[in-house]
């Protein structure tokens, strides 16, 4: 096993050259290819994280009306972004909501607020669940990192 | 004395042809020809870095299910083991098991209570067990929906109420992990 030495060189000495077996290497990487194979995950699944929290929370220090909101409602025309007092309303672009515009105007207020870490997401009953993980996604990346999701009525908007 | 031009004299004395193409080496190439592996091995090496890359030794949390098409995100975390909830077009089932149909979500309730029952009664079990067998540690309230692209939020604010109300306030959206680069960093 292993390698073979061939003789019969020219005036009797052995060759130089040697042949590797390499069935048991052909062997062990067949094996190998079988199992990853099987076992391989081809679509990888993940999860994005969203509280559930109401107004006026047990438990928070700050009485809820002194504390900035930053709140995305999504309802049919498009996203609105509050920001405290101030409403940006974003509509949509046809038929397709403007996430890269939602994009800019949380990152703006993530620059004007950068210890602001939560973030909501205000809801209408008729907006599709692809539309919601977009939105918590553009949170995401917008820096955001606790987002909370919520009806539309109870944001108190 | 004649001349004769030189030649081999070996094996003169073998009278068998075959026999003595056999010793003269000069018989017909054999049929044996030996195959340049060198190709093969590396396909196969090349395959097996590829497989052992998407190789993944944490174990399926979830599985698909044939009738939800879960949506795509970037900036995604791993999954933790949790009761998964799953939400499609036609039925809520907890765990594999059905617990509500989607005509009734989609319906408003005469009480007002958004709760959905058997889905609220069920997670109550589960987290009285998760109690029972870990007494020492503290429950997390994490819950897992996995719901269709196209289901609309009036369902879904109905099963995160009933998950809220029996205990599980951190939910947990599951989606496919899709990032630009090809190759997203979880946000943990």
């Amino acid at each position: 096993m292993g390698v073979s030495i061939q003789g019969g060189g020219k005036g009797g000495r052995k060759s130089l050259n040697a042949d590797l077996n390499l069935v048991p290497y052909i062997d062990l990487l067949t094996c190998m290819v079988a199992f990853l194979l099987i076992t391989a995950v081809w679509t990888q699944l993940a999860r994005l994280s969203a509280a559930q929290k109401g107004q006026g929370q047990a438990g928070e220090e700050t009485p809820p009306e002194l504390q900035l909101k930053i709140v995305v409602v999504v309802n049919q025309e498009g996203f609105n972004v509050v920001v405290g007092q101030d409403q940006t309303p974003i509509p949509k672009k046809g038929t397709e909501y403007d996430f890269e515009r939602l994009g800019a105007e949380l990152k703006k207020a993530k620059d004007a607020h950068p210890d602001k870490n939560d973030v909501q997401v205000a809801s209408e009953d008729q907006v599709v669940f692809d539309t919601l993980i977009r939105t918590m996604d553009t949170a995401l990346s917008s820096r955001f990192a606790d987002i909370s999701l919520v009806d539309s009525g109870a944001a108190g908007i | 004395m004649p001349i004769y031009a030189p030649k081999s004299h070996l094996y003169e004395s073998v009278t068998l042809d075959a026999a003595k193409a056999r010793l003269t080496h000069s018989s017909r190439k054999s049929v044996y020809e030996a195959l340049n592996l060198v190709a093969y091995i590396d396909m196969m090496t090349m395959l097996v870095i590829f497989l052992l890359m998407s190789f993944s030794a944490t174990g399926e949390f979830l599985f698909i299910q044939k009738n939800i098409t879960m949506p795509d995100a970037q900036n995604w975390s791993s999954l933790e083991r949790a009761p998964v909830i799953g939400v499609s077009k036609d039925v809520v089932t907890l765990d594999g098991v059905q617990v509500a149909a989607m005509e009734e979500l989609s319906k408003d309730s005469a009480t007002g209570d958004a709760k959905i029952s058997e889905l609220y009664e069920k997670l109550v079990v589960l987290k009285n067990n998760y109690k029972l067998l870990h007494p020492t540690d503290q429950f997390n309230g994490i819950a897992i929906i996995q719901a269709d692209k196209g289901v609309e939020f009036k369902a879904l604010k109905k099963v995160m109420y009933s998950a809220a109300t029996a205990g599980y306030n951190n939910v947990n959206f599951a989606v496919n992990a899709w990032s630009k680069g090809g190759g997203a960093a979880p946000t943990e």
